[in-house]
């Protein structure tokens, strides 16, 4: 099986580039650290490495890798369900849903948590779930179901939604820094907590995605034929929509908007593996949270002294190797 | 019972000792304006500073010595440069705070709010002191400092000081007899203002004079040009980093042909202010306030100094 060779050869060499992402992201940063340093933590148990290793650059990194994959994950399921490439949480409105919730949590001053999770996750996520629900009714109410309008009042929604979070912003100019936040995204400050909410709905979202991929693969074939291969449509669309909508919603409110990684890793995955979603949902989590964990890395030690927004690295790495990518192809 | 008296009587000798001395025994501690407690232990030997004012401030109590990093915005005084830079107000570099490994970081409202707890759950010994909107506030910036790095004498010192210098400012602002109107120009060219509830309106009030933007409820903001034509201000006092941006703001100002009609420019009245003095409430704060009513108020200087 040639194919299943080719899959095996790049899941090795994820799992070579993860173990090296988490080995560089460790010893890298501002602060000059060797491997030796490292062994003299994990021997000696030195207080102010274990802070910098273990609280601030392993908790980073797992954050990266984590929001990295939600989002790889989230935009391979929405690619799938429009059977659109256009297609990611971007573009259906989720993320800026959920921006708009977790800087309105922001600005009532809500920080009450229990468990990690604090009100801000759950706003992000409900105004996130708001928006989509809101744009698969208004996309149901034209007659039958169509992957155009409901992708154009996605859009239209997002705008909306965007455009409502820079009012709140500009209403509350106190809260302004920690607003931009959101809107440039950055895992400069990850903690435990953080990690704590993404690896849960990851977790539940690779696992639901996994069960139900065969049925997204009758899903792109057309709802008709799907339908006469015993496939309950309209239930599975509407698992996909909620557990893209939690991934995606989720991201944001633990790192902001980091945008491009959910529209083309999908892509450069189906480019590589080919469309078959039982793989494909898999290794775009992994090449996502690699990805992210990457560009991260280069985010925080590019400049000496101060950070680059993630968001650079994400399109200025991305797009080019994407463009090669259909190059290639064609 | 003897033996009963001779062991009771140093046992509440001791007894009456130890509660008397226990508040001596017990840690002060000190609620910073974030409302949480911060425990003083001995006087803090390596002090990281998380705003430039904080930094002058410091540096004017003789914490120099202490210092172990500050933001890349502090340049004042230029000892200040030597010091490790620990990046800026909104995104200090974390790894490097705590290799540092400070026992005192002072934080103030400037810095997100996110920011101060990711510190504080780092376990460092944060501070955090309120933003402040009015002149006054630099010196209780300046006495909360002095409490919370054991430093109250020089603190108390430098506050007479400048409150003495401040008051000898404002006497003479007393008789004044008309208050001119004023547009704060800050950012450069354009309108961007200051409105009510920042420390700048109140510099501008204090100073005898008016804020023509003082009225809106809002911080930062970009003043309505329509607006700027009807109040007609009499001073435009442009705030920049150096001689060579004001001289650029002060011909765009003149080159707007549609705002030709306004008195400070027909005048010339259009005055500078260095943004690193009058934008950190910290001591210096009192000097920019005595340029401001000197540029506002020149008649009531012309006499003496």
């Amino acid at each position: 099986m040639t194919a299943g060779k080719k899959r095996a050869q790049i899941l090795a060499i994820l799992l070579i580039l993860l173990v090296c992402g988490f080995y560089l992201s460790l010893t890298k940063g501002s602060v000059k650290t060797t491997f030796s340093d490292l062994w003299d933590f994990f021997a000696h148990n030195n207080q102010t490495h274990a802070q910098i290793f273990i609280h601030l650059r392993l908790s980073r990194a797992l954050l990266a890798f984590l929001v990295g994959a939600s989002l790889s994950l989230s935009g391979a399921i929405l690619q799938g369900y429009f059977q659109n490439p256009m297609a990611g949480p971007f573009v259906v409105g989720v993320s800026s849903g959920a921006s708009f919730g977790a800087v309105l949590a922001l600005i009532l001053g809500l920080n009450m948590s229990i468990w990690g999770f604090s009100l801000q996750n759950v706003f992000a996520f409900c105004s996130g779930f708001a928006i989509v629900s809101l744009v698969y009714i208004l996309s149901l109410r034209t007659g039958a179901f169509k992957v155009e309008t409901l992708l154009l009042t996605g859009i239209a929604a997002g705008a909306l939604a965007s455009s409502l979070t820079s009012f709140l912003i500009f209403f509350k100019s106190e809260s302004f820094e920690q607003a931009v936040f959101w809107l440039l995204g950055s895992f400069h400050l990850a903690d435990w907590n953080q990690i704590r909410v993404i690896l849960s709905t990851f977790v539940l979202g690779i696992i639901i995605s996994q069960w139900l991929a065969k049925d997204m693969n009758l899903l792109v074939m057309g709802d008709e034929i799907a339908r006469s291969l015993g496939c309950s449509v309209n239930r599975t669309r509407k698992i996909f929509l909620i557990v893209s909508t939690l991934l995606a919603s989720s991201s944001v409110s633990v790192s902001g908007i980091i945008g491009f990684v959910g529209l083309i890793v999908p892509h450069w995955v189906r480019l590589i593996i080919g469309p078959d979603h039982r793989y494909l949902f898999f290794a775009s989590s992994l090449t996502g949270g690699v990805f992210l964990m990457f560009c991260d890395l280069l985010a925080r030690t590019v400049l000496a002294g101060s950070e680059l927004p993630i968001g650079i690295i994400t399109a200025a790495v991305g797009a080019p190797f994407f463009i090669y990518l259909l190059n290639k192809r064609r | 019972m003897r033996k009963l008296l001779t062991c009771a009587v140093p046992a509440l000798w001791l007894l009456t000792h130890l509660t008397l001395s226990a508040p001596y025994i017990q840690e002060k501690s000190i609620i910073d304006d974030l409302g949480e407690i911060h425990i003083l232990g001995s006087p803090p030997e390596r002090i990281i500073s998380l705003a430039p004012n904080i930094t002058e401030i410091l540096f004017a109590l003789g914490l120099e010595e202490k210092i172990v990093g500050v933001t890349r915005y502090c340049n004042y005084p230029i000892n200040a440069r030597t010091k490790t830079r620990i990046g800026g107000l909104v995104d200090p570099d974390l790894e490097k705070i705590i290799h540092l490994q400070p026992d005192l970081v002072i934080a103030y409202r400037g810095n997100p709010l996110n920011l101060v707890h990711r510190l504080k759950d780092l376990g460092l010994p944060v501070f955090v002191l309120e933003a402040g909107t009015t002149v006054e506030s630099a010196l209780h910036l300046i006495e909360r400092i002095g409490v919370v790095t054991r430093k109250e004498k020089a603190s108390q010192g430098l506050i007479a000081r400048l409150k003495k210098n401040y008051k000898k400012i404002r006497d003479r602002l007393a008789n004044a007899d008309i208050r001119p109107k004023v547009f704060i120009n800050l950012h450069g060219k354009g309108l961007w203002t200051c409105g009510k509830n920042t420390f700048l309106n109140d510099m501008v009030l204090k100073a005898e004079a008016i804020n023509i933007a003082g009225e809106v409820d809002r911080a930062w903001f970009n003043y309505n040009r329509e607006e700027l034509i009807h109040q007609n201000p009499d001073y435009i006092v442009v705030i920049t980093k150096s001689k060579e941006d004001f001289l650029d703001v002060k011909t765009w100002f003149k080159e707007q042909s549609h705002l030709g009609s306004i008195k400070a420019i027909q005048n010339e009245n259009i005055f500078l202010l260095n943004e690193d003095l009058v934008t950190r409430l910290g001591p210096r704060i009192f000097e920019a306030f005595e340029q401001l009513a000197r540029i506002l108020h020149s008649s009531s200087f012309e006499a003496g100094i």
